[in-house]
């Protein structure tokens, strides 16, 4: 997972509540907690919403999208809108939750008959996590971070046979999705290995770069004889962390999994050897959030729904992807 | 009627160092008692035991007969005793105002009372005779005449029983120090007490009433009349006759033939220097007198490059100099030696070699530095000029004036200066080492070093210079041969003609 | 002649004892203490991680960390000593990186990286030297301007991505063959790694040019007194400019440093470097207001803050206790030097 994904988070299609707008806020602690959303109206010339006819405008407020992941999302999203005629799709790039009010708040006043719109009230919708009040978004798509710990700790548990010393390399110390990571890496080794076996024997914090990945393994390198697996999160901080071990020749004592799905993660998954996984939810995320604003400004739901309508939460799962199916997901590296 | 100071046996010791070894002295209210003495005698020290910045080892201070407590400065100032250092603790970028009751603003509930403390700024100012200076001017603004009338505002600004001043005419011209006579006269009058430092004894003549001297951290004498003679005062400050102020010398004589070391033509910048030409020989000294502000330190940043001139060129030797240079008017032979030379002429926190090479390292860089040989130069230069201490791995800022001076003149002697410019040398300088200085500058002279000299005491002009020549706004509007020179006269040209009158009442 | 008593001073000093420059009190105390603190820790470190920490592979390994910041660090020294800050480092450093990843990217040589991230680094200090020598921007307001852009710029070179260099190899992972890329990260002479080589060349060159060269003693004169150092001749503004500059080419040789070690060039490394170069310089006894420097006490700085990374990441210590720690540390080493320290 990218840097800016874990601090701040999603772009997002939906339409804006004002007051929402104003406490939009995510609960990470550090920078950057803007949250993506995006505010969406209708409008022709009658000035009000409807849902034959008028065109439904969708503005995607997305942090800085300097890292891949969150370029791939921004690129989804503009891809999913692309597909629709009758949307108007704005993507504007703030650097945190001010910058993203008042953008959005703009946004608002640009339109002549936002106080219409208003009235009419503006769902939001949240992708991946973000406001502290959950009421405030109108529907939320999760990825699931939680469960991306889940999955590496079976991953783990299963190619050691719950045995062996495991060092964990985390994101950046103190957010929310770094410490659902290691909840559920924690959690479901103790599921998958009840008799014990398997240690934590380091957990540092990489800050999601590879220059302190790779500072920080390389003292752990130092500090631990016995090292059989690493979990780190996020792949481009393991490029520092895979350095560090190859530069220590170490690098056929144990092998290592990341989250995120970039592209080198994905040729060194194929190759084989030390990167042995990585685990992601898709990107495509951004696109299903486009869909669902669109069909919640056009006042319509999933038909598949009874009766149709926008639920409240979707959790995306998150993927394994190992050697034997990285060809299924590398149309979704990034990069 | 109890003095409003006594101090008896008063005694300060540092580790090591006894700075008072017992010192007994009494100031009478309405009295302005003169306080001389050689740097290290003593004087900072017993003015310290006395505003309480400093716990003496022993004996006792009483104001107005009740001992005074020591060592808290809180309680001197509460109990009348205010002090006007040398070095004006004024911050540039509060008001008058703001710096007269700093620390002690009038509040209203939990705010300050900005109109009352105007209004009583003001009161104090008109008291001290100075109503012109505006409250609300920040101090940065102000000349260093009216920013000591700030200063001893704020000391009255407490009820104050005794006033200390510190060397208070050193920044100020004759105009303005007779200003300050004036506002000192005002106070004795109310029956304040005043203990005034100084090492100008023409100025001890004419305001003090009596004077002490302290050498060595002892009482050589006290209660003298201020009438005492000079050579009276001198000898019990240096403990023996000291000889001629002003070395005697040749005067070189005026060779029209010869080109002139230092040859300065049309010389422009305005407003301070309105087109000036003098010239100065090998073996001649001349001195540039007039008032603070008519031009002189600012003639010379011109000549030696400090700062770009309008109009008028600066020839060395014949050879031009390009302006606002002072690294190619160190390379023609220039040397200057600024007005303040703690925070313009030196390094404080360097040591005195490091000082003194500073502006001739390329003769000690063979490859690297060669450390020993600087060290080596530095202090043969520093004992040339006789400098105490004259270790060249002494600070710099530990030295007294007189000496720090002489660090600055060993760096233009170490370069072999040609042309000495010096702005104001004696200035803040005892006695005994302007004897000295004096004594450098003949012998310059004697080399056949060509020396400016910027002073603005007169007396030593006279003494010790073969042409003077006197600048009022900009320009020099009198030149005068040194033999034939004399205080009054200098005087009279520095100062704008409709002041001459009162002015010329007042100088001896 | 004159007669002198209790020395011919102003003000005498509360030891009574003559200060020279060699004592001058806390300038000497700070570099002593810090050796106490290096000391200390490592002793610490001995005992509380005996099988891991005062190992030789240790040592090397935390002088290898030590390399790339302790490089800044140097350039940081004659940058505070003429008062002077520059907070662009870690960004430029990213930069030139990239600049040089870009060069060699698909192929290129060792040498064709090592140069341009070098000389990009000199180009983004230049623009800092002019900015402030010339411009008269103050230092803080024109680092801080090109730490965002010489970020954003790292960023920008290749699109947000790092660039690979491990082909700049020749030899294998864990040995590479010289004066490769990697060579210059993991490579060794006579077992102790190049990159330490390289640190330990830079420290004592700066020492020497800062304390037995004309040039040095030009920089810390600006930093002490600016007036006084221009009335001396010494040449101001030319001084001030080379010291930014050679801040940039010292900033290109960190970057090679980083990237030999990592295998790539990242944009986003080198992400708050400056305030670790900063804490060292100042820990180390240099003066932020300038006129007071000491190479040595940058190198003890240097020195601290890696071993007390070593250790706490050894112990496994959270960040918040590290944070802590290496706060007090900081503060306890900054304490020691109060009495007659003048910042």
């Amino acid at each position: 997972m990218s840097l800016k994904r874990l601090l701040t988070v999603m772009a997002v299609a939906a339409l804006l509540v004002l007051g929402v707008a104003a406490c939009g806020d995510d609960d990470d602690s550090g920078n950057g907690g803007g949250s993506a959303d995006a505010a969406a109206q209708t409008t022709d010339d009658a000035g009000t919403s409807n849902s034959s006819g008028g065109t439904v405008s969708i503005v995607a407020s997305v942090p800085p999208t300097d890292h891949g992941w969150l370029g791939a999302i921004s690129k989804n999203a503009q891809a999913a809108a692309d597909r629709y005629d009758d949307v108007d799709f704005r993507l504007l790039e703030a650097a945190d939750a001010d910058s993203q009010a008042q953008q959005i708040e703009q946004v608002i006043s640009d339109r002549p008959d936002a106080q219409r719109a208003e009235a009419a009230g503006i769902p939001v919708i949240n992708v991946d996590r973000l406001f502290t009040a959950p009421d405030a978004a109108t529907a939320t798509i999760l990825g699931d971070n939680y469960q991306i710990g889940v999955l590496a700790a079976d991953y783990i548990a299963d190619r050691l046979r719950c045995e062996g010393n495991v060092v964990e390399i985390q994101g950046l110390a103190g957010i929310s999705v770094t410490t659902e990571r290691t909840r559920g890496f924690v959690d479901q080794l103790r599921k998958a290995c009840p008799d014990g076996g398997i240690e934590i024997v380091a957990r540092q914090p990489g800050d999601f770069n590879p220059d302190t990945g790779l500072r920080v393994m390389e003292t752990i390198l130092q500090a631990q004889d016995q090292i059989d697996a690493v979990y780190t999160h996020d792949d481009d901080m393991a490029q520092g962390v895979v350095q560090a071990i190859r530069n220590a020749g170490r690098d056929d004592d144990m092998f290592l999994t990341g989250v995120g799905g970039s592209q080198d993660a994905m040729d060194q998954i194929r190759e084989g050897g030390l990167y042995a996984a990585t685990f992601l939810y898709n990107p495509n995320m951004a696109a299903s959030a486009v869909n669902m604003a669109r069909l919640i400004a056009l006042g319509e739901g999933l038909p598949e729904l009874v009766p149709p309508e926008v639920p409240r939460q979707l959790v995306v799962p998150a993927a394994t992807v190992t050697q034997d199916n990285v060809a299924d997901y590398e149309q979704y590296a990034f990069n | 009627m109890a003095p409003t100071l006594e101090v008896r046996g008063l005694v300060k010791e540092y580790p090591g160092v006894k700075a008072l070894k017992g010192v007994d002295f009494a100031v009478q209210a309405g009295e302005v008692h003169c306080l001389l003495g050689p740097n290290g005698a003593g004087k900072s020290t017993l003015i310290k035991c006395v505003s309480g910045v400093v716990e003496p080892t022993a004996g006792e201070i009483l104001l107005d007969g009740k001992p005074l407590p020591v060592g808290k400065p809180a309680a001197s100032l509460e109990r009348g005793v205010a002090t006007i250092y040398q070095e004006l603790d004024l911050v540039e970028e509060l008001t008058v105002a703001q710096s007269v009751f700093l620390a002690h603003e009038p509040r209203r509930g939990p705010f300050l009372d900005l109109d009352r403390m105007r209004r009583d700024a003001a009161a104090l100012l008109r008291r001290l005779g100075h109503e012109r200076i505006d409250p609300r001017k920040r101090i940065g603004e102000l000349r260093p005449a009216a920013r000591q009338v700030v200063s001893i505002a704020r000391a009255l600004s407490h009820d104050v029983r005794l006033l200390i001043m510190d060397e208070p005419s050193a920044v100020l011209d004759d105009g303005e120090i007779e200003t300050l006579f004036e506002v000192v006269r005002r106070l004795t009058a109310e029956g304040v007490a005043v203990v005034y430092i100084s090492h100008r004894l023409d100025e001890i003549r004419r305001i003090g009433d009596r004077v002490t001297v302290l050498t060595d951290g002892r009482t050589a004498a006290t209660g003298l009349p201020a009438a005492t003679p000079t050579e009276r005062l001198v000898e019990l400050m240096v403990g023996r006759a000291v000889e001629q102020l002003y070395p005697e010398r040749a005067r070189a004589a005026a060779t029209d033939d010869a080109e002139p070391l230092l040859d300065v033509r049309g010389l422009r910048r305005m407003p301070d220097v309105r087109g000036i030409s003098l010239q100065v020989g090998a073996g001649e000294v001349v001195g540039l007198g007039g008032l603070v502000g008519s031009g002189r330190t600012e003639l010379l940043r011109l000549i030696y490059g400090l700062d770009r001139p309008d109009d008028g060129e600066v020839r060395v030797r014949g050879r031009r100099l390009p302006p606002g240079r002072p690294d190619r008017a160190i390379a023609a032979g220039l040397g200057l030696a600024p007005e303040d030379r703690k925070s313009q002429g030196l390094l404080l926190d360097w040591s005195l070699a490091k000082n003194v090479s500073l502006s001739d390292l390329a003769r000690f860089q063979r490859g690297l530095l060669n450390v020993r040989a600087e060290r080596a130069a530095a202090r043969e230069q520093l004992r040339r000029l006789q400098t105490v201490p004259d270790d060249p791995e002494r600070i710099v800022r530990e030295l007294s004036g007189g000496n720090q001076q002489k660090v600055v003149l060993a760096r233009w002697l170490l370069h072999h200066c040609r042309v000495l410019l010096l702005d104001e040398p004696t200035r803040g300088v005892d006695v005994a080492t302007k004897a000295e200085l004096y004594r450098v500058i003949a012998d310059l002279a004697a080399a056949g070093v060509a020396l400016l000299v910027v002073s603005s005491d007169n007396g030593e002009l006279v003494g010790m210079c073969d042409r003077i020549l006197v600048m009022r706004e900009g320009a020099v509007v009198f030149e005068v041969d040194g033999a034939h020179a004399s205080e009054r006269e200098l005087l009279r040209h520095a100062v704008a003609p409709t002041e001459t009158a009162d002015l010329i009442e007042e100088v001896r | 002649m004159s007669t002198q008593s209790a020395g011919d001073r102003q003000a005498a000093p509360p030891t009574g004892e003559p200060l020279t420059e060699r004592r001058l009190g806390a300038f000497r105390l700070q570099e002593y203490a810090l050796v106490i603190v290096v000391i200390l820790l490592f002793v610490a470190g001995a005992i509380l991680k005996p099988d891991t920490f005062p190992t030789i592979d240790n040592v090397r390994n935390m002088l290898t960390q030590a390399s790339v910041v302790g490089v800044l660090a140097i350039g940081m020294t004659f940058v505070i000593a003429t008062a002077g800050i520059d907070l662009s480092v870690g960004s430029a450093l990213a930069a030139a990186g990239m600049f040089g990843g870009i060069l060699v990217d698909p192929e290129g040589s060792t040498l064709l990286f090592i140069a341009g991230a070098i000389f990009f680094a000199t180009l983004i200090g230049s623009i800092n030297a002019i900015a402030i020598a010339y411009g008269r921007v103050v230092p803080f307001i024109a680092t801080l301007a090109m730490f965002s852009i010489a970020r954003g710029v790292a960023l920008l070179l290749n699109d947000k991505l790092p660039v690979g260099l491990l082909d700049l190899n020749g030899g294998s992972f864990g040995d590479p063959a010289a004066f490769s890329l990697l060579w210059f990260g993991t490579g060794r002479i006579f077992g102790i790694p190049v990159s330490v080589y390289v640190f330990l060349g830079i420290v004592i060159g700066g020492w020497i040019v800062l304390n037995r060269t004309r040039y040095g003693r030009y920089v810390v004169a600006v930093g002490g007194n600016r007036e006084a150092a221009r009335i001396a001749g010494v040449p101001v503004r030319r001084t001030i400019l080379s010291v930014y500059v050679l801040m940039g080419v010292l900033v290109g040789v960190a970057a090679v440093l980083l990237c030999a070690r990592l295998g790539s060039a990242s944009p986003v490394s080198g992400n708050l470097y400056e305030l670790d170069a900063i804490g060292a310089v100042v820990i180390g006894g240099t003066s932020l207001a300038g006129g007071r420097a000491t190479i040595f006490g940058t190198f003890l700085g240097v020195l601290t803050f890696a071993l007390i990374f070593s250790l706490m990441t050894q112990m496994d210590l959270s960040t918040e206790v590290q944070q802590v720690v290496k706060g007090g540390i900081v503060l306890g080493a900054v304490l020691l030097q109060r009495p007659e320290a003048k910042l």
